[in-house]
């Protein structure tokens, strides 16, 4: 294999990169399209399923008090401290609220927050998980910007930040899996309704959560390269944007499944 | 003669295409427009937040959430993911195909509410 020059006669008769782009780079956003589709799929599924059941009106709800945790203990009894879900989704289910036939709204499913123990707090926490990927996104595009720089120790400082911030968004939604299980969901029953909707949360936030876990593999292999002079020692920090790339697009998604989950 | 793992190979040489060592050149454009990007989907995401509790649920209110969820891809891509300074022909491959998706996804928001009235 030489490294002879191929007589250029046009762009895209070979011998040069049409996109400007190297051959690792290219294939990273060739793949990310085709990671798009995949959840596309995921997501155009889901539209779809949770249009052919009705919504839940608001009229069923208003005239509810949803923080359990003060007045609902003279009905059930069970203590300021008992879980949530203890006597939330049975008060709920009588009320006729959650049923089998009504996709139920995801603001009286997804209403918890650490430490506020039977308050209705709707979007709160999601929303959370949301500010902690943006900002591990603006960490990871600091650490390409150093990269580019050549700076080797800004780009570990901002790798780290990007894996801390990784791990937190996964405890985060490891927290969110528990209370769901615990509350008596799994992919085929749903105390809150359809059992689909439990399917399909496992499903397309599982999926998600998957690609974040092997972002976090993939930014604590480089960063550890990093610390080891791998990139310096190679001439370009090309690899930091080509994992910066996928981190990014592991953003995007949570995007529209912040969107089509738990806004709409 | 040389092999394209020698050290002589320049790898940022476009004279000397090599597609297996080959990377152009980079340069930093500064942090000003990350942060920049940061506040503006901070402020886009309470926006969402507002929206959900201001508003009735209903299609109108679903169009604003896609459209805000659009204008935050549009910066990810376009500032974090350095689309902006990449050529157009790549930004139209990647584009293009994900406007038809996002046609097919409300598309199919539709017809699942048509297929609800044969349950």
């Amino acid at each position: 294999m030489s490294t002879q020059t191929i007589s250029k006669s046009s762009t895209w008769r070979g011998g040069n990169s049409p996109f400007k782009l190297s051959y690792g780079k290219l294939m990273m956003w060739i793949f990310l399209l085709s990671d798009a589709f995949t959840f596309s799929s995921l997501l155009v599924g889901y539209g779809a399923i949770r249009y052919s059941f009705p919504s839940t009106e608001i009229s069923q709800i208003e005239s509810l008090d949803l923080h359990f945790a003060e007045n609902v203990q003279d009905k059930f009894a069970n203590g300021a401290d008992a879980h949530h879900g203890e006597h939330f989704i049975p008060a709920l289910r009588e009320a006729g609220v959650f049923n089998e036939i009504q996709w139920p709204s995801p603001d009286l499913v997804f209403n918890h927050f650490p430490f506020a123990h039977g308050l209705h707090l709707p979007l709160i926490f999601v929303s959370l998980m949301t500010l902690i990927l943006i900002l591990s996104s603006v960490t990871m595009v600091l650490g390409v910007e150093a990269g580019q720089r050549g700076d080797k120790k800004a780009v570990s400082k901002w790798m780290l930040w990007t894996i801390i911030g990784g791990f937190a968004f996964l405890s985060c939604q490891a927290w969110e899996w528990t209370n769901f299980i615990t509350a008596g969901a799994t992919p085929w029953a749903n105390p809150y309704g359809p059992p689909t909707f439990a399917a399909l949360f496992f499903l397309v936030t599982g999926f998600h959560g998957f690609h974040v876990f092997s972002g976090v593999l993939l930014n604590i292999i480089v960063y550890i390269n990093n610390l080891r002079g791998t990139y310096e020692k190679r001439g370009h920090y090309e690899m930091v944007e080509k994992v910066g790339l996928y981190w990014h697009f592991v953003d995007l998604v949570w995007v529209f499944v912040f969107t089509f989950f738990y806004l709409i | 003669m040389s092999s394209h793992t020698n050290q002589n190979v320049d790898i940022h040489d476009e004279e000397n295409y090599d597609p297996t060592v080959w990377v152009p050149k980079t340069h930093s454009h500064g942090t000003k427009d990350i942060w920049g990007r940061f506040w503006i989907l901070l402020g886009l995401t309470i926006v969402d937040v507002g929206f959900y509790f201001v508003m009735a649920p209903g299609m109108l209110r679903n169009i604003i959430f896609i459209v805000l969820g659009i204008v935050k891809a549009w910066f990810i891509v376009g500032t974090f993911m350095h689309m902006k300074h990449e050529k157009k022909s790549l930004a139209s491959m990647i584009i293009l195909p994900m406007i038809v998706i996002i046609f097919f996804l409300i598309w199919m928001m539709y017809e699942g509410n048509f297929w609800g009235t044969f349950k």
